[in-house]
């Protein structure tokens, strides 16, 4: 998500109570437990089975986190095979394999904080997949998978001239006779600086700097042509000189704003949205002290006491990718079924193709009647497919309802749903309202049983990270 | 009367019949909506033409040398103009909307904008959807209606997105509004499970969480929402019959949608339709003259459609676009964020014609055009001429009012 503060979008919210600033990022101490377990293990990657939280609860903030900070190197990340057979690989069928490549992915690495700073990545950087040429979607994506925690001005640096940005954000179309200010824009206004922040002559005079670059589509190559780069003086956020491209983002980066916008951004993606502003001076002050490694940041942040504090559990809304690659790993499933590429489109987040520049806009933006309703079908669906008897845990519990019931909330919800909710699995299990057999038992277990959880993940808490 | 039974029975004309089994969470103990003096049975259909529309392509001042010099790869030829007069004319692809306005069913409002243009995409488009160009309001024009107006939580369908996120227009204080973004998304499978039905809207009731959460209302409500408008909707307008051909475009299918629920009375007021996008940097004349076929194509026959139930005077129709662009093309063939630009207003009750100034191509504001007609005008005169409410207090403040209503 771009970084966003409540003033810039709707449906954000800060949780109640207090911050207490004075020790907001010291090391939180002491074994995380079950429920800090579960939090840091949704928070920076996409949950785990009951199995995994089990074994990261015994940890303290420290261990855990530092295991998380071990990433996958760059090289040993393979692109889908299917897009590199062949002369021209299939258009329409290029961002559908890179979508459940990549969903895969993220269901079965290794580092899923790698993961999901990419995503985080490609809501904040955001370009739309150009189908007919998938590579350079797929090298986009490798871009931020290989910055994930790396220095944010070098990742800016790239980014800006990488292919599918160029494309997307008409950079490739930005040359000295006609320059085209939509990069420029976007670069100070969603990348790196917010609004207000610069004024429409930096605009001009950015778009300027950043003229010249171009893409060959086919190979997948961009180049830099001194003859369309405007190589004239410019006068940018109060400097001047003969800018590049490059000038201009260390220019941005060194504006104090440029922290506080970043720090904002990642205290929204990782702890709880319009953070205050004491929260955001205090990462950005970390930012810089670090020069925009992100690596230290990232940690300290998810060792925070502010982290595991009350007002940051489950204080955030489930995006759709969230959220449905969550079920599957909370259920122990190794691998996606058909239902999870139409169900993410339903529910509002379809990955190459964020709505808008800006993103998706995240809060309680995901959560209408129709995006629900595509949540709870998904959950159906998946719980009443074959797919039920991969899960590793779900086919094991008791047959006493009252014990079944007691896993399940733990496993799925760490027992954050209510009272009501418990008193309906326990029921359901028992087969209360059910013509069929009244008690759990071998013959309707598997029904009786993939009903519960649906019961369960459908629970107000199952939607919350 | 719960409101399931208050609404079957207000479509059906019915007898209710009580249903004890189906107890949703927000089950109605609340009187019938109160009727809007003046504005019975009418709707507004708010369209998004978001991106940012080109004006001067789109109502073209094809009578002005300046559009052909300072657009030489991007204007439109004068022969291809759909004229309306020596002066300006429509887009070619615009035929059916051309149609309609020699009807005398559309209004055209030149130079619309707002104080101090912000080109950003996402602070222009809050500024139209709020309202609010001075300041920061997290609620939309016509949520503040809602609110205003009373019409809170006793009718779940008082307002419509046609969208899979709710749009700012419609974001309130006190109402949820369901965002369909299609009839065949919006029902639950679990539904046809009475058990898990049953039991989902029971636990869903139970707010005694072992956790806060800012979100927590929220997602309850939506919860409880999702499952009974899931419910309530395909039943209330299935007795409405399309008697138009809808484009098969996103646009025609939202617009048939949109027909549907104002055939079948359920007391909406406003419904959110989105078209797009303009957002048109490069190669900008093929993909805006298809986006505006397509968006007159759907208008025609939604018209079309509303007129053969009777219900076109009863629709009013209203275009919006977060700013026009640049009057000089770029390098791209295509045209960079600028300011003002037309807006349509189109239905049986809307006094046709040309509002607002000619723009102006040399008066220009570091190459923008100037707006002459701010969209809170535009605003004030529907909140009070078409929905029959006072609209000072939902734009906090008193805007001119414009003769395009009948």
């Amino acid at each position: 998500m771009a970084a966003q503060t409540k003033m810039d979008v709707g449906g954000i919210v800060r949780p109640a109570g207090r911050l207490d600033p004075s020790n907001a990022l010291s090391p939180h101490g002491g074994r995380l437990g079950g429920r800090a377990a579960a939090h840091l293990l949704r928070r920076a990657g996409f949950g785990g089975t009951p199995r995994d939280v089990g074994r990261v609860a015994q940890l303290t903030a420290t261990q855990a986190v530092a295991s998380l900070l071990v990433l996958t190197p760059a090289s040993a990340v393979a692109p889908p095979p299917e897009l590199l057979d062949g002369e021209r690989p299939l258009r329409r069928a290029a961002v559908f394999t890179l979508q459940s490549w990549w969903l895969n992915r993220m269901l079965t690495t290794p580092s899923p904080l790698q993961e999901k700073m990419t995503l985080y990545f490609h809501g904040h950087f955001t370009s739309r997949a150009t189908p007919r040429f998938p590579l350079i979607t797929y090298n986009q994506n490798a871009l931020f998978r290989q910055y994930a925690l790396g220095n944010l001005r070098e990742l800016t640096r790239r980014v800006s001239k990488d292919a599918a940005m160029l494309i997307y954000l008409n950079g490739a179309a930005n040359v000295v006779a006609h320059p085209n200010e939509n990069y420029a824009r976007e670069l100070m206004e969603l990348f790196t600086l917010g609004v207000d922040n610069y004024t429409e002559e930096d605009v001009r005079e950015s778009a300027r700097a950043w003229t010249g670059w171009q893409v060959n589509r086919r190979a997948d190559l961009v180049s830099f042509n001194p003859v369309l780069h405007d190589g004239g003086r410019k006068r940018f956020l109060g400097q001047t000189g003969d800018f590049t491209g490059d000038d201009i983002v260390n220019i941005i980066f060194s504006q104090p704003q440029c922290a506080k916008f970043f720090a904002a951004s990642l205290l929204n993606w990782f702890v709880y949205n319009d953070p205050e502003p004491e929260l955001i001076d205090a990462v950005a002050a970390l930012l810089r002290e670090h020069d925009f490694e992100l690596a230290p940041v990232v940690g300290t942040i998810l060792r925070s006491d502010v982290f595991y504090s009350p007002r940051a559990y489950r204080a955030l809304v489930k995006s759709p990718v969230e959220f449905v690659i969550g079920a599957y790993k909370t259920l122990g499933l190794s691998e996606l079924d058909y239902s999870a590429l139409p169900a993410l489109q339903q529910m509002g987040q379809r990955l190459f193709f964020p709505p808008t520049v800006a993103g998706w806009p995240g809060g309680q933006n995901w959560l209408t009647s129709g995006t629900m309703i595509a949540r709870q079908n998904f959950l159906t669906r998946l719980l009443g497919s074959q797919t039920l008897g991969s899960s590793s845990w779900l086919r094991g519990l008791p047959v006493a309802p009252a014990s079944a019931a007691q896993q399940l909330a733990q496993n799925l919800l760490q027992s954050d749903l209510a009272p009501a909710s418990f008193v309906e699995l326990e029921s359901y299990l028992g087969g209360k309202g059910s013509a069929a057999l009244a008690s759990l038992s071998v013959e309707n277990y598997d029904q009786r049983v993939s009903g519960a959880a649906y019961l369960a993940m459908a629970t107000p808490g199952f939607q919350l990270n | 009367m719960r409101r399931r039974n208050f609404l079957l029975a207000a479509v059906s004309g019915l007898a209710v019949v009580a249903n004890p089994e189906h107890v949703f969470s927000r089950a109605l103990a609340q009187a019938p909506l109160p009727g809007l003096p003046g504005s019975e049975g009418r709707c507004l259909v708010l369209i998004n033409l978001y991106g940012g529309n080109d004006g001067l392509n789109c109502v073209v001042p094809y009578g002005d040398d300046r559009y052909y010099q300072m657009r030489p790869g991007l204007a439109i030829d004068r022969s291809s103009v759909l004229a309306i007069d020596k002066r300006v004319g429509l887009n070619p692809g615009m035929r059916s909307l051309k149609a309609l306005y020699d009807k005398g069913m559309v209004a055209i409002v030149q130079g619309v904008g707002y104080p101090n243009p912000d080109h950003s995409h996402f602070r222009s488009t809050e500024i139209w959807q709020t309202a609010s160009p001075g300041s920061y309001q997290h609620t939309g024009w016509l949520g503040r209606y809602f609110d205003e107006a009373g019409l809170r939580q006793e009718n779940l369908f008082k307002g419509v997105a046609v969208s899979k996120v709710l749009p700012e227009v419609l974001v309130s204080d006190r109402t949820d509004i369901p965002a369909v973004p299609a009839l065949n998304q919006y029902s639950m499978i679990a539904d046809s499970n009475a058990v898990a039905r049953d039991a989902f809207s029971r636990q869903a009731r139970d707010r005694r969480l072992p956790f806060a959460s800012p979100y927590l209302a929220h997602v309850m409500e939506i919860e409880a929402d999702a499952q009974s408008s899931s419910e309530e909707l395909p039943k209330l307008i299935a007795g409405y019959k399309s008697r138009a051909a809808y484009p098969s475009t996103g646009l025609g299918r939202s617009l048939a949608l949109a027909a549907q629920i104002v055939g079948s009375n359920l007391g909406t007021k406003a419904i959110y339709v989105e078209h797009g996008s303009f957002d048109t940097h490069v190669s900008q004349k093929m993909t805006q003259n298809q986006l505006l076929l397509q968006f007159s194509n759907a208008i025609g026959a939604f018209y079309e459609d509303l007129a053969a139930h009777g219900n076109d005077r009863r629709v009013l129709t209203l275009t919006f676009s977060e700013f026009g662009r640049r009057i000089e093309e770029n390098g791209s063939r295509g045209t960079d964020h600028g300011e003002a630009s037309p807006l349509f207003l189109v239905g049986g009750g809307v006094r046709g014609g040309l509002y607002g100034t000619l723009p102006d191509l040399s008066a220009t504001n570091m190459g923008n055009l100037r707006y002459s007609v701010d969209f809170r005008s535009v605003y004030a005169t529907v909140l009070e001429r078409w929905l029959g409410r006072p609209a000072a207090p939902v734009l906090n403040g008193t805007f001119q009012q414009l003769p395009v209503l009948a």
